[in-house]
């Protein structure tokens, strides 16, 4: 069957971002309406041009109908989205769907939280006090609570099942810590190595400290519009060329009784958006593949493709994913080293790495000029990326996907 | 028994057979009467046939474990103390997999395939919740 397209229709043309930070002392409501404001200027747009408003929480942030009065936007379309990770690339679908219906014409996405000095994983901070429910048999009973407890399952099995090592998928750490030191917005900037990776103290096992994102205070955004009205605008358009969301296994609540259990949803969204773009995994010159853990981002990155099931920890371990590798993963450092966003920094980054404008230190960034000298301190742009591909991530049984070019 | 503190789970309408169960300190499983599937955990209908004509049927409560991890930090309230605690996805010889502790084994020595056996930790009167053991 043929897949439906709407490839180069739309773009993202404007991207914002708050500082990622380990303690805003602001208000989620303060932090969407700086990073909606930036996007919007970002695009060289008026508030009165974006009239199309989603965002994406799970009781931890600002709705629309908050934020959009704060900027003087009228709106024709909004919907506040219940959702972490995999919800970015879901929503810029969603975006695209509700123009293409006529009902808006420009789509600002945000996803605002303090995920550190508010709402932290694993149910402490204001989380605690939220009720017990939901698959109450199935974990709170026996403590499980967090991100980690649930997801950690799978990678073990992976490591039954293939043999893969702690030191593999380590790499993924050191990698996105090499590209965060080129980041001056990243939380954490110190390169790290595979000892430091596997010599850190558990957290939930077979996950050390250091394989674990950075809870952060942040919010971010993105405008959708059509690539018509995307022409006349500041910024280079990004065209997306195909999106999947919300992809799930055959079961979201108990996958690995209908697994394989290390089987991850981007075995099911891989068809969809490869088949919309009509590219093929090795035409991608920059993946964004969803960090809460190291392991995450080698599942997905197998599961899409970029290698074959069960050789992930290999593909990771091989340089392949650094810059100056063939296909560097977040090279903004992810939510291993920048902060954790629940996906939608890694799609900015993947903006800006296509309009050939990352925010390094090299002195002509902002014009595009990069001296690709990747040693300390210095560049996070890779020359002449033209395709990006972000892989979102919400669960083992549940991603999104993002293809752009430029 | 008294001062348990660990999170206990709201029981549902679907559920509460099952609860009802273990506080006999036995375990069970649905079993689907039209098209014979077993499941766990308990839900209204067959997720494979879509019948509603599920009923419950005792496990033999032994199995092996499929895949666990190791907790050394945790916030949740009555775990925090126990630190490190292991969970375990169990496979029951009756095909069906179940979310539990293992206990009463060294989490150093818990590995993929250990054979293991249902034991039941009674927190309050007329509660109890199955955990595994080494069989």
């Amino acid at each position: 069957m043929a897949t439906k397209t709407l490839r180069d229709k739309y773009c993202i043309v404007g991207v914002g971002e708050t500082e990622y930070s380990r303690g805003s002392g602001r208000t989620t409501r303060a932090m969407a309406v700086e990073a909606v404001r930036k996007a919007i200027l970002d695009a060289g747009l008026r508030a009165s041009d974006v009239d199309g408003m989603l965002d994406y929480q799970g009781g931890d942030s600002t709705f629309a109908p908050h934020v959009a009065p704060d900027l003087g936007i009228r709106l024709n379309f909004y919907m506040d989205v219940v959702g972490g990770g995999s919800s970015t690339e879901a929503l810029v679908g969603l975006a695209m769907g509700a123009i293409e219906t006529g009902m808006c014409n420009t789509v600002a996405i945000y996803r605002s939280m303090n995920g550190y000095s508010e709402f932290r994983i694993g149910g402490t901070g204001a989380r605690a006090a939220q009720p017990v429910r939901g698959m109450d048999l199935a974990q709170v009973p026996f403590g499980m609570r967090s991100a980690g407890q649930t997801f950690a399952f799978t990678f073990m099995r992976h490591m039954h099942e293939y043999g893969t090592t702690s030191e593999q998928v380590a790499h993924v750490k050191v990698a996105h810590s090499k590209h965060a030191s080129q980041n001056p917005k990243a939380v954490q900037k110190e390169r790290v190595t595979v000892q430091d990776v596997v010599g850190s103290r558990w957290i939930v096992k077979p996950l050390h400290l250091l394989d674990c994102c950075l809870e952060t205070d942040n919010a971010t955004c993105l405008i959708v519009t059509s690539a018509e009205r995307a022409r006349d605008l500041r910024a280079r358009p990004i065209y997306v060329m195909g999106v999947a969301g919300r992809v799930s296994k055959p079961r979201v609540d108990f996958h690995w009784a209908h697994g394989p259990i290390s089987r991850v949803a981007g075995y099911y969204a891989k068809d969809i958006v490869f088949g919309q773009a009509g590219i093929r995994p090795e035409d991608v010159h920059v993946t964004g593949s969803y960090d809460a853990f190291t392991f995450t981002t080698m599942l997905q990155l197998e599961e899409y493709g970029f290698c074959k099931k069960g050789e992930g920890g290999a593909y990771v371990s091989s340089g392949i994913i650094e810059l100056g590798g063939k296909r560097p993963n977040n090279t903004s450092g992810g939510h291993l080293c920048e902060g954790y966003t629940h996906g939608m920094s890694m799609v900015i980054e993947n903006v800006r790495q296509l309009r050939g404008t990352v925010d390094d230190t090299c002195p002509g960034a902002a014009e595009g000029k990069h001296t690709h000298d990747y040693s300390v301190g210095k560049c996070r742009q890779v020359k002449d990326a033209e395709i990006t591909m972000n892989l979102g991530w919400a669960m083992p049984a549940t991603g999104s996907a993002l293809i752009m070019r430029r | 028994m008294a001062d348990y503190a660990k999170p206990l789970p709201e029981i549902t309408a679907e559920s509460k057979p099952f609860w009802d169960a273990c506080a006999r300190h036995e375990l069970l499983v649905q079993k689907c009467r039209a098209c014979g599937t077993v499941q766990y955990y308990p839900r209204g209908v067959c997720a494979a046939c879509w019948s509603a004509d599920v009923e419950w049927t005792p496990s033999a409560g032994r199995g092996r474990v499929y895949t666990f991890t190791v907790t050394y930090r945790t916030q949740a309230r009555g775990f925090r103390d126990e630190l490190p605690y292991v969970l375990a996805w169990i496979e029951l010889e009756e095909g069906v997999q179940v979310m539990s502790n293992i206990v009463a084994v060294d989490p150093a020595k818990v590995a993929v395939g250990l054979p293991v056996r249902v034991t039941f930790d009674d927190v309050k009167e007329g509660f109890s919740i199955p955990k595994f053991t080494a069989a």
